[in-house]
Order: structure tokens, then sequence, then C-alpha cells
């Protein structure tokens, strides 16, 4: 987790001045604002005059570090995108080699990433590109155009208005960033199985699940049983789905720095998995969502780095017991921080402990994923509550309607863990 | 009033010639000072496996905390005589070669520090300094060369994040200052003659002072032992 702030440094990484001081119209952003990916929230419901007062007050703590005027940073001249601006963006990004610390395709995979240190000496991760709501200056192409003149100050992220070949690269290469990734991220709150007469196919980058609707799941830290996990890496599951007669396929899209197997030790294993109730019934009543309880299993479709595609049965984190002879298989491809996955298994159920997927039946379903090259494993994890799946009809071209009662429980589920998650700080 | 114009002139006077006289005799009497500075402990130099940029950077690289020489002399120790002033002016430059920053010890005077990048692949130039304001600026391979400002006393230390064993330091020293070479020697040149001050700093073995008498035209030799920390 990013440590506070040491207002007594008088060292801000987000500002919008060419030197050292930021601006007090920074300070007010940022306790306005807050600072997505950290700990430090958005503090809009105080009265403006609190806030302006809490910024001079914040300005007492390093009186020397202001004594100095902020500069304010001149931004080149504003280009807008267009097909040019990003091939001059995307080339920019190669020869200047941003790649090294965010990765190719900007995933935050970059060679030199795992040796990345703060002006404190903690590890600090470079940002992924194609996450714009993370970035911690904002997401607007001024925010972005503005860290990229000026870095981010006290960690690895340098500054780059005198090292790009003409001023204005700034705004292509913002332009670019902007293009590599939504501005917000659309949450799913039900996730749609579509119907097809087709094979399946195993292979993730398979024509047929380019064209699948997908839905995108957002992953909190697990914090409520010990050993917890303050700073999870993945934060977000993209699933697509489809079934035919015979069987249901998952295909499950999320990125990790690095693909992993893991010494045991440091890290461990790369996985993923997907949770349902043993049987799918009508009622409302579900296992508890952190893999069952004593009184009531889980079952899990669950992937492996290194072990592959399986099912288990859980009576809790800490008693999980592989389920045998099942008819699953799977493919993984890993390419620039970038997991993609399909689990595939027979639509109706063959053995004890797993649930039979039917048309038309609100499915409850649970992820839990695991970065092991940053650690975790075991309760070390990232989850969701429980979240709702739905076979389409077959024949039915007609979009499904949530039923607000669906929406209302998924967001009240969301909310207890959110809570939790607060207790338990 | 009038009376005591004239005698502030003449005070004036007489001290502005005194250090006239003091300065030239400086410039052009001075002394050399041969620092000469030891260390009994171990070296500290380890051996790293490099698994990036290997083109550029190799496959092993050595990080140099404590270099002992021939004789027990410390390397890249920096000598300095604060309070010779006129130093030469030349400027500074230190390269990102191979990897690393050569040399692992520049010694400046405040100013101007060219900043080179002859390897053909992204560094970054990350200093940490609390007299000066920090620079973190990218140096891309089409970059070949930056300057910067350091303008107060200070040792600053330079990384670059992209290669994280990447280290050198930037004495930036008023005085006449110089690096100790492989066998820890350091010659400091045009030393006005009289009472000097002689400062040595090392980067892990901290810092040591001294009183020398300079003679005009002849060499002072003045030996330092560093202790382990
Ligand atoms: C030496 C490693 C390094 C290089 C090279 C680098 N970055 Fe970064 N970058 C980082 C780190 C680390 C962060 C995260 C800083 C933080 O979390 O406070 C970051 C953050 C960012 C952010 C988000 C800023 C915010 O508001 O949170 C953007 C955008 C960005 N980098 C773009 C780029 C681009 C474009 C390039 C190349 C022109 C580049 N970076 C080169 C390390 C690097
Ligand atoms: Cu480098």
């Amino acid at each position: 987790m990013p440590k506070p702030r040491d207002f007594t440094k008088g060292l801000y990484k987000i500002r919008t001045t060419a030197n050292k001081v930021p601006m007090d119209q920074d300070l007010f952003k940022i306790i306005t604002d807050g600072m997505p990916g950290t700990s430090m929230p958005p503090w809009a419901v105080l009265p403006d005059k609190d806030r302006w007062n809490l910024v001079a007050y914040i300005k007492t703590f390093a009186p020397d570090a202001f004594k100095e005027a902020p500069k304010k940073l001149d931004l080149p001249k504003d280009v807008s995108s267009s097909e040019t601006s990003l091939k001059r963006g995307k080339e920019m990004f190669e020869a200047i080699e941003c790649h090294k610390c965010h990765g190719t395709e900007g995933r935050a995979d970059g060679p030199s990433r795992p040796e990345l240190k703060d002006e404190w000496g903690f590890p600090v991760a470079p940002a992924n590109l194609t996450k714009r709501w993370t970035f911690r200056g904002g997401a607007s192409r001024t925010d972005i155009a503005t860290r990229l003149a000026n870095g981010v100050l006290g960690t690895p992220m340098p500054a780059f208005l005198d090292s790009v070949e003409k001023p204005e690269d700034i705004w292509h290469l913002t332009n670019y960033i902007v293009s590599l990734g939504p501005e917000r991220p659309r949450y799913a709150t039900l996730i749609t199985v579509s119907a097809t007469k087709d094979a399946l196919p195993d292979d993730p980058n398979a024509e047929f699940w380019k064209k699948a609707t997908a839905s995108a799941i957002p992953l909190m830290g697990q914090v409520i049983v010990d050993p917890r996990n303050f700073n999870p890496v993945i934060d977000l599951v993209t699933i697509r789905a489809a079934y035919n007669d015979t069987e249901v396929a998952f295909h499950l899209t999320w990125d990790d720095p690095s693909e992993t197997k893991g010494d045991g030790k440091q890290t461990f294993p790369d996985a993923i998995s997907l949770q349902f109730p043993p049987q799918i019934t009508a009622s409302t009543e579900r296992p508890y969502f952190l893999m069952g309880d004593a009184s009531e299993a889980v079952y899990l479709l669950r992937w492996q780095q290194g072990k592959g595609v399986g099912e288990a049965s859980a009576n809790g984190p800490a008693k999980i017991a592989p389920l045998q002879g099942g008819e699953v298989s799977g493919k993984v491809v890993y390419t620039n921080g970038q997991y993609r996955l399909v689990m595939k298994r027979p639509r109706i159920a063959k053995g004890e402990g797993r649930p039979t997927f039917q048309p038309a039946v609100f499915t409850p379903v649970a992820i839990q994923a695991w970065d092991g090259g940053a650690g975790e494993s075991g309760t070390r994890m990232s989850l969701t509550s429980w979240y709702y799946l739905r076979l389409e009809e077959p024949q039915s071209n007609r979009r499904f309607v949530i039923p607000p009662v669906v929406a209302i429980l998924t967001l009240a589920a969301m909310f207890l863990v959110v809570r939790a998650a607060n207790r338990a700080r | 009033m009038r009376k005591g114009l004239t005698i502030g002139t003449a005070v004036a006077l007489v001290t502005g010639a005194a250090m006239w006289f003091a300065t030239t005799v400086g410039a052009q009497g001075g002394g050399t000072v041969e620092v000469e500075v030891k260390y009994n402990g171990a070296p500290q130099v380890e051996k790293l496996k490099v698994n990036k940029d290997t083109e550029k950077c190799g496959t092993e690289t050595t990080i140099e905390k404590v270099v002992v020489g021939g004789n027990k002399g410390l390397a890249n120790a920096v000598a300095s005589a604060p309070g010779a002033k006129g130093a030469s002016k030349a400027k500074a430059v230190i390269d990102q070669h191979g990897c690393k920053f050569v040399p692992h010890v520049v010694v400046m005077q405040p100013g101007e520090i060219e900043i080179k990048n002859s390897d053909d692949i992204l560094h970054n130039i990350h200093t940490y300094s609390t007299a000066n304001p920090s620079i973190n600026k990218a140096q891309p391979k089409f970059k070949k060369v930056m300057t910067e400002k350091l303008e107060k006393p200070e040792f600053v230390k330079v990384t670059c994040d992209v290669h994280s064993w990447m280290l050198g330091w930037v004495a930036v020293v008023p005085g006449v200052a110089a690096a100790t070479d492989t066998n820890g020697v350091a010659k400091l040149e045009n030393v006005p003659a009289g009472k000097q001050k002689i400062e040595v700093w090392h980067e892990t073995l901290g810092k040591q002072e001294k009183e020398v008498d300079v003679k005009a035209g002849s060499v002072t030799k003045v030996s330092f032992e560093m202790k382990g920390k």
C-alpha cells in the first residue's frame, strides 16, 4: 500500500508546476479528489473553506519547502488526437522506451518493473497505462500531459519535457496513452453466457471469443481473514462465456505483470478460480462468499500456473479438496502482461459436488485471483462477492434486462464486502 | 564626518590592497597538496548478474562501494581545500556508459554539468539532493547530451531507475578539489600558501578533515586514514 505522505518533506508527487513546489490548487485538488489507487480518500464533502484551510495547514509542516514560489509549468501547445498523432505517439513511446517500465502494451510489465523503488526505498509499481482511472494524478488529457512533462516526484517516473524530440511530442504521447484504454471501466452487474450451436473453442485467441460479449468485474483485496491482502494486484477480470447443448466455457482476461510458477517461498503459482454453489436452486440462499464454510461447500472451477484447469470443492479457504474425474479442459496464453484463459466443462454435472448450468436461471458466481509473482497465495488474494450469470435462452436474440432486485442484491453484497474491508483496516 | 569618511576610505584601501596581495600571491605562489587516503578494511565490491539490456550492459556488473587499490589506497574519495578559491572552471561531465556512471565520482565547481548517454538505450538521471533541486529526467537514446545545473555545494547521489544497480556521485565543491585515483592519491594544485583546511569525503566511509601548512611552490603531503562504519 502506498505509504501516507510525509508532509514534513514537502515533496508532493502530483503537481502542475515546473519546480518542486506545488501550487495551492494542486494540494486543493488532491484533498478534494483524493488519489486513485491509494488510501487517500476524496474530501469533497468538506466545505471549500475547510479544504483551503487544510491546504494552509499542510504547508506549515514544511515551511522551508514552500519558501520558493511555485513556478507554473507551461505545457506545449495542445495537439488534438488524430491518426497521425497516435502514430507519432506510438513511435515516441517506442523510441523513448517507456516499455522498460510500463511494458510493450502498457500493462506495467516492463523488465525494470521488479526493481523500481520510490525515494523512500519502498517498491513502487509502474502505472498500468491501459487503466487510466488508476492514475494518481487524474485521467484527463491535461492531467496526463502534465505528468509526462513533470514526472511523478519521488518515484522513478521521470520528467520528459526536456527529453522528447519536439515539445509537442508530450501531446502525441498523451493521445497515445488515452487510446490504450477507457477513462473508466464499465462494470457489469450480470454476466451473460451466450448460446451457440457451434463448438466452444479452447484457444483463448480464437475469433469466436473476440466477438463474445465482455463483462468487466472489479476485484478487491481479501481483508476479512488472516493473512490479508491490503495491496492486491489483480483489480479487474473480464469474463466472456458461452454454452452449447453439451458444454459451457468461460473465457477470462486479466492483467498480471509476470507469468509466475513460483518458488514456493516468496513467489507462488499465478491462479484464478470461478466459484459456484454446488447446486443451483431458485432460492436466494447462497454459501458464504469467501469459499464457503463448514456447513455449506462451494464448487470451484479453477486454473493454476503449471497445473492447468481443475475442479475442487471448498469449505472455506483452508479446506479445499480437488474433485477427481471431471471432464474439464482449457488453455491459457500469456502475452505482454495479460493472461487469457479458457476453462471448459460439461454443461450437465458429471459427478458429485458440481452444479448443472441451465438456461434462464440466475446462477451465483464469484471470482478469486492470485498474482503469485507478488507473493499472493491462500487467503492473500483478490476476490469478488457473489455476482450472477445467466445462460441466455437459445434462439433468443433479445437482450435480457436485469431485474432490479438482482442488481440491488449484487450491489448490496459488494457494499458488505467493502464495509468488512474498511472495518478490517 | 569628513574625517570619518577619509579614515574609512583609507581602511578600505589598505584592506583591499592586502586582499589583492594575498590572492595574487596565492594564485601565483600557491602550493600543491598531495592527499593520500588510506583504508585498512576490506574492499566492498559486489558482483551482480544483469538480466536486461545485456548487449549494452553486459551480463555481469560490479557495485563498487569501497574500492581499495595498491598500498591500501582508497579510490573514489574526494579531497578538497574549501578555502582555495579560483579553481579551474572546466565543465564537469558524467557519462552513462555500459550502464555505469563514468566516472563513478565527478568533481565539479558549482555550476553546470554535462550528462551524456553513450549507450544507445534509455537511461534516466535521478539525483538525490537537498541543497539543489532534485532532478529525475529521462535520457532516451536520441538524447546524447543533457545539461543540468548544480549550483549549491553538496555531494549528490545519482541513480538510473531503468538499471537499478547504476550509482554515481557528483561532488559539487567550491574550492580546489579532486577525486583520488586507484592508489588513493589526489593532487590539489594552486592551493594558497598558509594554513588550509583539507577535507576528505567518501560515499560510504564519511568525512574527515585536517589542517595543513601549505608552502608556496612546493608539494605538501597529507595522509588520511578512513575508518569503516
Ligand atoms: C524508470 C521507469 C519508468 C519509465 C522509463 C517511465 N515510467 Fe511512467 N511511471 C513509472 C512509475 C513507477 C509510475 C508510478 C508512479 C506512482 O505510482 O506514483 C509511472 C506512472 C506513469 C503514469 C501515471 C501518472 C499518474 O498520474 O499516476 C503515466 C501516464 C506514465 N507513467 C507514462 C509514461 C510514459 C508515456 C513513459 C515514456 C515516455 C513512461 N511513463 C516512462 C515509471 C516509469
Ligand atoms: Cu540506466
